[in-house]
Parts: C-alpha cells; sequence; structure tokens
C-alpha cells in the first residue's frame, strides 16, 4: 500500500469518526440528563409567612449550641412576626432572590452607623432584636477571609445539590458565614449539605440547608435556612 | 603526678580538648602530658555548658512553647480593645441600664397598666399571664444580672494584670528568648573545642550570655508582671470556658428577647393607654432609656462575647504552660548557671604563663625548670 492510499485510507477513518461522533451526540446529550445540571438563572424568593400551621417562603432560625434543627432549642427573635419567634421571615431583595453561580456582593460600607447590614440583593434587611440583617455571597468570604466559589445550585430529576459556601449573614458589623459546606470544605456541627426540590414545569423550588457558626458571638450556633420561590432562567 | 601535671599547666579548657584528641599548639608540655590521662572532672564544664544549652533550646518545645505562646499573644491582642477602663465601664452601665428598665418595668410599668399585684419575678399574676415573655426574662434577669455583674466586676478588677502582660514583650518571641541563647551556648562550646586559644573570650561571652539571661526578667519586669498574669489567668479560668460561654450566649439571647417584650409589646400598651412617647419617657425614663440605648448596648456587648468565646482556644493553651509566676526563674536559674560554670572555669592566664614559656621544661615531678 502506497503512501498516499494510507493517508486516504487514515483520513477516512478520521472523517467516519467524526461522523459518528456527530450522529451519537443525541444520546450523549440524553446520558448527560440524568446528570446533576446547573440551573442558569436566579431563584425568585418568596416572601415568608406565617399565615398557616408552618411557615412557608423564606426563612431562617438559630439554633443554639447542643440543639437540634428539628427541635432547637431555637433563638427568638423579637422582631419576628411569627408567633413562633424563632422564625426570621425574609423578603426578596432587589434581584429578587439568589442569582445562580453568581456573587451578590455586599455593598460598601457593608453596615449602617447602627450596625446594620445593608446588603439588600438576596434579601430585604431584616430586623433581628433590633438590628438589620442581611445577605451577601462575596468572592472573600468577609469572616474568614478564604477565597469562595460563587453559589452553584443543581437540579437532577427534581432534586436540588450544590453549594452555598459563600453566603453570609451580616449583622451587627459582624459577618457570619452561613455557606455549606463552609468555606473551607468542612461540614462541622449541624451543618447540613445544601438540598431541594424543582419542579421542572412550574420552576418552583424549596431549598434548605444548614450551617454551624465557626466564631465570633454566636460560635456553636447553626443557622437553617429555607429558601421558597420561583425559579426564573436566564434569557439566554 | 600527672594528673597534678595536666591540671596545673593545661587547665580544663585544654584537658577537654585532649580527650577530645586535639593538643593545644605551641604548648610544649603537651608532649609530656598524656592526654589519655586527663581527669574527667576536667570535662564538666563543657559537657554543663552544652547540656545548658540544650535544656534552653528544648524547654520551649517541651512546654510546647511553639504553639502556645502565639495564641497568649492572639489572646492578649483581642481582649485589648475591650480591656480599658472607660470600655469596662461602659459594659457595666449596660448591665446597670437593662437593670434599671426591667426593674422599673416589672414594678412601675406592671402597675400603671393595671397591675397592683407586683412580686419579685416579673410583676403580678395578670402581668405575667398578658406578657409571659417579659415575665419570662424578668424572672431570670436576677441570675442574668447578678453573674454578668460578676463577671464584669473579675475582669476590671484584672485590668491591671492584663495590662501588666500585656506590657511584656509579645508571646510570640518568648520560645526564641530560650532557644537564641541555647543556640549561641552550644555554638561558643563548639568553638571551644575547635579553637581552644579563644577560650577566654568566649567564656566571657558566655558569662554575658547568662548574665543577659538573669537580667531578661529585670529589664521586661517579668518578677512584678508575670506574678500578674498569674493571677488574671486564675481570675479568668472560670470565665474563658466553653461551657460558661454559652450560659453568657444563652443570657444574650434571653436578654434580646427580655428586650424585645419591653420595646415591642410593654411600650406599645403604655401607648394604648394613651400616653404619648415623651409622657412614657418621662414616666418611665429607665424603660426609655434601655429602648433608646439597646442597639448601643447590642453593638457593646456582641464584640465582646464574641473574643471570649474565639479566645477559649487560646486561654487554655496558655493556660497549660507552666505557671506564669515561674517564668523569670527559666531565665533566671539557666542564666545564673551559664555565668557560674563559666566563670568556675579557669581563665587563660594560667595557660598564658604556659604558653609564654614554650622552652621551659617540665621535670618528672612536674615542676617547671
Amino acid at each position: 500500500m502506497g503512501y498516499r492510499l494510507r493517508a486516504r485510507v487514515l483520513l477516512g477513518l478520521v472523517a467516519l469518526g467524526a461522523l459518528a461522533t456527530v450522529a451519537l451526540s443525541p444520546t450523549v446529550a440524553g446520558a448527560a440528563g440524568s446528570r446533576a445540571k446547573e440551573l442558569v438563572g436566579t431563584f425568585k424568593l418568596a416572601a415568608g409567612s406565617c399565615t398557616g400551621t408552618t411557615p412557608t417562603g423564606t426563612y431562617f432560625r438559630m439554633i443554639f449550641p447542643g440543639g437540634t434543627i428539628a427541635a432547637g432549642k431555637f433563638f427568638d427573635n423579637a422582631d419576628s412576626t411569627c408567633t413562633d419567634t424563632s422564625y426570621t421571615l425574609a423578603s426578596p431583595g432587589t434581584a429578587g432572590g439568589l442569582i445562580n453561580g453568581k456573587y451578590q456582593p455586599d455593598p460598601t460600607p457593608a453596615f449602617s452607623a447602627s450596625g446594620g447590614a445593608l446588603a439588600s440583593s438576596i434579601v430585604k434587611p431584616q430586623n433581628f432584636t433590633a438590628i438589620n440583617f442581611g445577605i451577601a455571597t462575596n468572592p472573600t468570604d468577609p469572616q474568614t477571609g478564604l477565597a469562595v466559589p460563587a453559589p452553584v445550585i443543581k437540579d437532577k430529576n427534581g432534586k436540588l445539590s450544590g453549594q452555598v459556601e459563600a453566603w453570609s449573614a451580616d449583622w451587627n458589623n459582624l459577618h457570619f458565614n452561613q455557606g455549606s459546606p463552609k468555606p473551607d470544605g468542612t461540614t462541622p456541627g449541624l451543618t447540613l449539605p445544601v438540598s431541594g426540590t424543582y419542579n421542572a414545569k412550574t420552576h418552583a423550588f424549596v431549598l434548605t440547608w444548614a450551617s454551624a457558626v465557626v466564631g465570633g458571638p454566636f460560635n456553636g450556633f447553626t443557622g437553617y435556612w429555607h429558601l421558597q420561590g420561583t425559579f426564573k432562567p436566564a434569557k439566554s | 603526678m600527672r594528673q597534678h601535671l595536666g591540671r596545673s599547666i593545661n587547665g580544663p579548657w585544654v584537658s577537654v580538648t585532649g580527650v577530645l584528641g586535639r593538643s593545644t599548639p605551641g604548648s610544649s608540655v603537651d608532649a609530656v602530658a598524656p592526654p589519655s590521662t586527663e581527669p574527667p572532672a576536667r570535662t564538666w564544664t563543657l559537657l554543663a555548658l552544652a547540656v545548658l544549652g540544650i535544656a534552653l533550646i528544648v524547654m520551649p518545645a517541651a512546654f510546647g512553647m511553639f504553639a502556645r505562646a502565639p495564641k497568649g499573644a492572639v489572646m492578649l491582642s483581642e481582649f485589648r480593645p475591650f480591656m480599658t477602663t472607660s470600655r469596662l465601664d461602659g459594659f457595666q452601665l449596660d448591665i446597670k441600664q437593662i437593670n434599671a428598665g426591667v426593674q422599673q418595668s416589672r414594678h412601675s410599668v406592671a402597675s400603671y397598666l393595671g397591675d397592683s399585684s407586683t412580686d419579685s419575678s416579673g410583676g403580678g399574676g395578670s402581668f405575667k399571664a398578658e406578657y409571659p415573655n417579659f415575665a419570662s426574662f424578668a424572672g431570670q434577669w436576677g441570675a442574668i444580672d447578678s453573674h454578668m455583674t460578676s463577671l464584669l466586676d473579675s475582669v476590671q478588677d484584672n485590668l491591671g494584670n492584663y495590662q501588666a502582660v500585656a506590657a511584656l514583650p509579645s508571646f510570640r518571641l518568648f520560645p526564641w528568648f530560650f532557644v537564641v541563647p541555647g543556640v549561641l551556648v552550644l555554638l561558643l562550646v563548639a568553638t571551644l573545642v575547635i579553637r581552644p586559644r579563644r577560650r577566654s573570650t568566649i567564656r566571657w561571652v558566655l558569662v554575658v550570655i547568662g548574665l543577659g539571661l538573669v537580667l531578661a526578667p529585670a529589664v521586661f519586669q517579668m518578677f512584678q508582671r508575670a506574678p500578674k498574669g498569674g493571677q488574671m489567668m486564675s481570675a479568668f479560668k472560670t470565665i474563658e470556658t466553653t461551657s460558661n460561654v454559652e450560659t453568657i450566649q444563652g443570657y444574650f439571647g434571653e436578654m434580646a428577647v427580655g428586650q424585645g417584650a419591653i420595646r415591642l409589646e410593654l411600650v406599645p400598651a403604655l401607648e394604648r393607654t394613651g400616653l404619648t412617647q415623651s409622657e412614657i419617657n418621662a414616666r418611665f425614663p429607665a424603660v426609655a432609656t434601655l429602648d433608646d440605648r439597646w442597639v448601643h448596648i447590642l453593638n457593646d456587648m456582641t464584640p465582646m462575647i464574641g473574643a471570649m468565646s474565639d479566645n477559649v482556644v487560646n486561654y487554655q493553651a496558655i493556660a497549660a504552660l507552666p505557671p506564669f509566676p515561674l517564668f523569670p526563674y527559666f531565665f533566671v536559674l539557666p542564666g545564673l548557671l551559664i555565668a557560674g560554670v563559666a566563670l568556675a572555669a579557669p581563665g587563660q592566664r594560667r595557660q598564658h604563663q604556659v604558653s609564654s614559656e614554650p622552652t621551659g621544661r617540665v621535670s618528672p615531678d612536674g615542676s617547671q625548670n
């Protein structure tokens, strides 16, 4: 077999391989469909509500050291509008909620003169024992000083998972990392991974996680986060 | 006879070099003073110095100072913003204002709201029933007030002790205060072995190092400051514990609920009776002051609780070190020993006397001709 002939055969095989790849691509995509897929867009938050027997929408609870997520003991927020003041309700912020894959950083300054949080993109600043608390996600976690990725939530057949390492609660001139996992990748204490549900048709979602407070005045406490609302896909 | 010869002519430094198989160049007597006959007693100075040098190097590691001392530095640094008279007075004022607001609520406010049967806890029966959050808090306030006031008193009593310890050189440096002299002593001992002719200079350098160690505690006023540090550590023993911090975190939660009940339940109830805000302020000034200063109190106390919590581990690390009052003696004793051993070793004069007579001959009985 001459050199030119061998080269033509080789070229032909490469072309056949390329054709096969293109032809099989829907099958590959189908296989990927069973993998967790990052949702591109914003998790628009529904405001928390205590009108029913159990709170709905977006809310937060804080568990004392030694407690459990299910049974507490819970920290009571006198400013809560719920009968059970351990629920602190939240309302969507200027961005409507959590933008997946992007940071929603603290403004500068992050606090008012009285120590109230000024971050208002994810949720509206909310009174917590007379001082506003807010939520932000920064490239560098302000409490630990560690670099953290932007939150990423993925869907796999209606089950949500992901990471919110950058989730930071601001209150009283202090930052409390409330991410899961924590910025160093650990899940100390009662920290629970991000989990939830997603309805691909209605885009309704529920996201929950728990995060132990490490360091500072609330060291050993755990924050439990319940985000609920409707996912709004980004315009492509 | 030979022992006498060696001792009288070479001295201990030379004898050690002899033991190590090196002769002193230029000494005409080496030929008649076999190294193998040098008495062991002549090696003690170098051995003692080497042991002291090694002990100084090893001691910080043995006590875990490299890990623990920096934690002490962190603790002192993180306590600094709070350990001032004005800040501590401010905390005391915070507690007094909460107490005044609680007392006025449970008595005057309860009475004004139509409950004359006030008791020692949270007002009378109907008041308690109507304002259970406040009543619950008022019932616990006595214990909270007592604990917090006692804690603040204890911290305030130790302000001088803290300042004394904080005035010491940084705790991060402490391990090196032992290691550096230890290394120097070992290097000098090694130099003595290798270059015995420099023994006189080296001996005095060793004396200086020893005296430096002896004087260091005096220069840093460690004899006064270290015992004060010991007192502070004793006083903080019951404060800097996880259990105590969690108790205070619990108090914080209770106070937040209690103040919330005053701010969001009692004051609106007073307003519903027809009182204006200014009338409430005039009639119940302690309640008004607590409401007005609550955010400031939170701003003030929250970071203190954070510092207490963050430094439990640091406190425990320092507490695991030897007691503070002993620290000056960790400098003085090795210093005295180093200087003493160096001074006890014969100087160069006798060697010079011998060396200056390079042609002298030694008779069999050890006398020189």
